[in-house]
């Protein structure tokens, strides 16, 4: 019993700060730019891409690498943005949400398959970080990496905040989340926001996919199951609310490793989701959605 | 995709060039007996019925569900499966699967009557990722888990000979689809596809005269989901066997393409995408890293440069011509 409790309670941990990771990108992307980004999981798919060949074929230090899936990742979620959101910015008589979610697919078909093309189909095994593991009680033992995936990601997630409530660059960004005309008027260069925003958001992931591709392996489909956590996330913590999705993110690991304990691993994602639609048709709007995003 | 026009108005002329076009398709098998284009073409029809009941509630309906292919596995197991327990008549089958399909899909309408917009995609999608990763880890033998739903008995009697059976296929395919895409183009000009128009352009202007946003929208979601079920059953008793790849995210980028290529809430959009998509898939598919690398690249050049898709760029185009043609008649 109390093995399993502490079993849930590590898991949640885990859990709760990789999805925070992946989501915090997804809900901040849809509070500013009001795009579900769908290539998010494929930023995933490209951070454990670039681990392995950092690890594996460069052979250098994990820093190195963490730092060099951020980048990539950066930059390639500048580039989505520049290429399948900024040209669809303002134009009239379309359905911006709703074709923005099918230009972000496209941008994540391209890149699952450019990997497949350059990498081939096969699993490849991304070396942990850090090797070794501590045992905490009974069987329960909590690797290196594990502990390390839960500090990088919760440190991202404060530094990710500071930015956010201090930072000159932040406040823009949280003016433009609130009313983007009126932060025009007031002179934030739009933009120039927009790309730099999708682009932040992007590299949280390719690092969280860093440490899931450490923890799984790194394949072109590697980045599927991480964005339907993460959309299972921000939908549960309401899209646009940080806060929101950082609680969902860690209430829907607890809900998970407590069906990973009891059921099995196998019904978890039914499990799951049958929980999140109940609480959907309780408030549509997630835990901490705006009202008005939940109209009708 | 509000503003785009959604249907080109049928005349008399439309309605010949239908006939003889339908008339040449079902001719084509007698004349041409290659087995691999017609089981293409084949596919392709069945594909068709699947993106004309998409077509439905993502373009008409306005409602974003990416949940469809899930609705289309479930009508094709529940379709597959009755045909290898009970010793009902295939045909009947697939069309219990449909109704089961379309059991499911009103189930799913409710959750998300009260949610809005991207709220709607992103519960219907999960949906559909749950649909499959269940399938996928089912142990128990029901459906086959990942290797599919096996030695599914089709149509036709097995003493037909092989081209024979691959004709009958041709013509049944060729004939929900000719029933699906005609039949859901009335439905969209009767008063129920009208009500459904105005729900999904003026939601505020649809209730207050009385429009019931409940009503309709389980309305459509249970006739989308009837002919997505239809079209799983017509997969599944063509091909033999259903797997979980039949949904997820790769045949899902296929059939989107499909839709915003040909036009997205255009009556004859899935007919002209389906056709020029089932072309490409067939020269590319040799070549899948690259094939959806383009069809990609297709995808976001189309939504970004011609959002109507070539359907809506064509009505478009029609109308200009008519509208500089009648000005110059009032020059003149």
């Amino acid at each position: 019993m109390v093995v399993d409790v502490i079993a849930i309670v590590t898991t949640t941990i885990i859990l709760g700060s990789i999805y925070g990771l992946v989501a915090i990108g997804m809900s901040l992307i849809y509070g500013i730019l009001r795009v579900l980004d769908m290539s998010q999981g494929s930023m995933v798919m490209v951070g454990s891409f670039v681990a392995w060949a950092a690890l594996v074929l460069a052979q250098v230090n994990p820093l190195i690498a963490l730092a060099a899936a951020f980048g990539v990742t950066f930059i390639l979620g500048v580039l989505t943005q520049l290429v399948s959101v900024q040209p669809l910015v303002g134009r009239a008589s379309i359905d911006f949400e709703m074709v923005t979610f099918i230009t972000t697919f496209a941008v994540a078909m391209v890149l699952v398959n450019v990997a497949l093309e350059i990498f081939g189909p096969r699993q490849r095994n991304v070396p942990p970080l850090l090797a070794g593991q501590v045992s905490i009680y009974q069987g329960v033992s909590l690797p290196y990496q594990s502990i390390a995936m839960v500090c990088v990601s919760l440190g991202l997630m404060l530094v990710f905040a500071a930015f956010l409530s201090k930072s000159r660059y932040g406040l823009a960004i949280r003016a433009v989340a609130q009313d983007a005309n009126a932060a025009r008027l007031m002179g934030v260069p739009i933009k120039r926001l927009f790309p730099l925003t999708m682009g932040l958001a992007s590299a949280l992931a390719g690092v969280a996919g860093v440490f899931l591709g450490a923890t799984y392996f790194a394949y072109p489909q590697a980045g599927d199951l991480p964005l339907l956590e993460a959309l299972i996330v921000v939908i549960f913590g309401g899209l646009g609310s940080l806060p929101g999705t950082v609680y969902a993110a860690y209430l829907v690991g607890l809900i998970q490793s407590i069906i990973e304990v009891t059921v099995g691993l196998t019904w978890t994602l039914p499990i799951l989701y049958a929980v999140i639609v109940a609480i959907l048709i309780i408030r549509p709007q997630g835990l901490m959605g705006k009202r008005s995003e939940a109209r009708l | 995709m509000r503003s785009i026009t959604r249907t080109i108005p049928v005349d008399g002329t439309g309605w010949i060039l239908i006939a003889i076009l339908l008339g040449l398709l079902v001719v084509f098998p007698m004349a041409y007996t290659d087995p691999y284009i017609l089981s293409l073409m084949t596919t392709g029809f069945i594909l068709l019925v699947l993106n004309s009941s998409w077509n439905f509630l993502l373009g008409v309906g306005g409602v974003w569900n990416f949940g469809q292919l899930a609705i289309y596995a479930i009508g094709g197991y529940g379709a597959g499966l009755l045909m290898i327990h009970t010793p009902l008549p295939p045909l009947l089958d697939i069309i219990l699967g449909g109704v089961f399909a379309a059991a499911v899909a009103i189930a799913l309408a409710f959750p998300t009557l009260r949610l809005y917009g991207i709220y709607t995609s992103l519960l219907t999608f999960s949906f559909a990722e749950i649909v499959q990763f269940a399938i996928l880890n089912d142990n128990s033998g029901f459906t086959g888990g990942p290797f599919g739903l096996p030695n599914v008995s089709g149509l036709f009697p097995t003493t037909l000979s092989d081209l024979w059976t691959t004709r009958a296929y041709y013509w049944t395919a060729l004939t929900a689809a000719a029933l699906t895409v005609i039949g859901l183009a009335v439905i969209v000009h009767s008063r129920l596809g009208l009500a459904l128009q105005v729900i999904r352009d003026a939601p505020t202007y649809a209730a207050a005269r009385g429009i019931s946003p409940l009503k309709y929208r389980v309305i459509a979601f249970g006739i989308g989901g009837f002919v997505a079920g239809i079209a799983g059953g017509l997969y599944v008793s063509n091909n033999g066997t259903i797997q979980p790849t039949v949904m997820g995210l790769t045949p899902m980028s296929i059939d989107v393409t499909m839709l915003v290529v040909g036009g997205l809430g255009t009556a004859f959009g899935p007919v002209v995408g389906t056709a020029l998509l089932i072309v490409i898939d067939s020269v590319l598919s040799t070549y899948p890293g690259v094939e959806f690398t383009i069809l990609g690249v297709v995808l976001l050049v189309i939504v970004v440069f011609v959002p109507g898709g070539l359907v809506g760029e064509i009505t478009r185009q029609r109308r200009r011509l008519a509208t500089w043609l009648a000005e110059g008649d009032a020059d003149g």
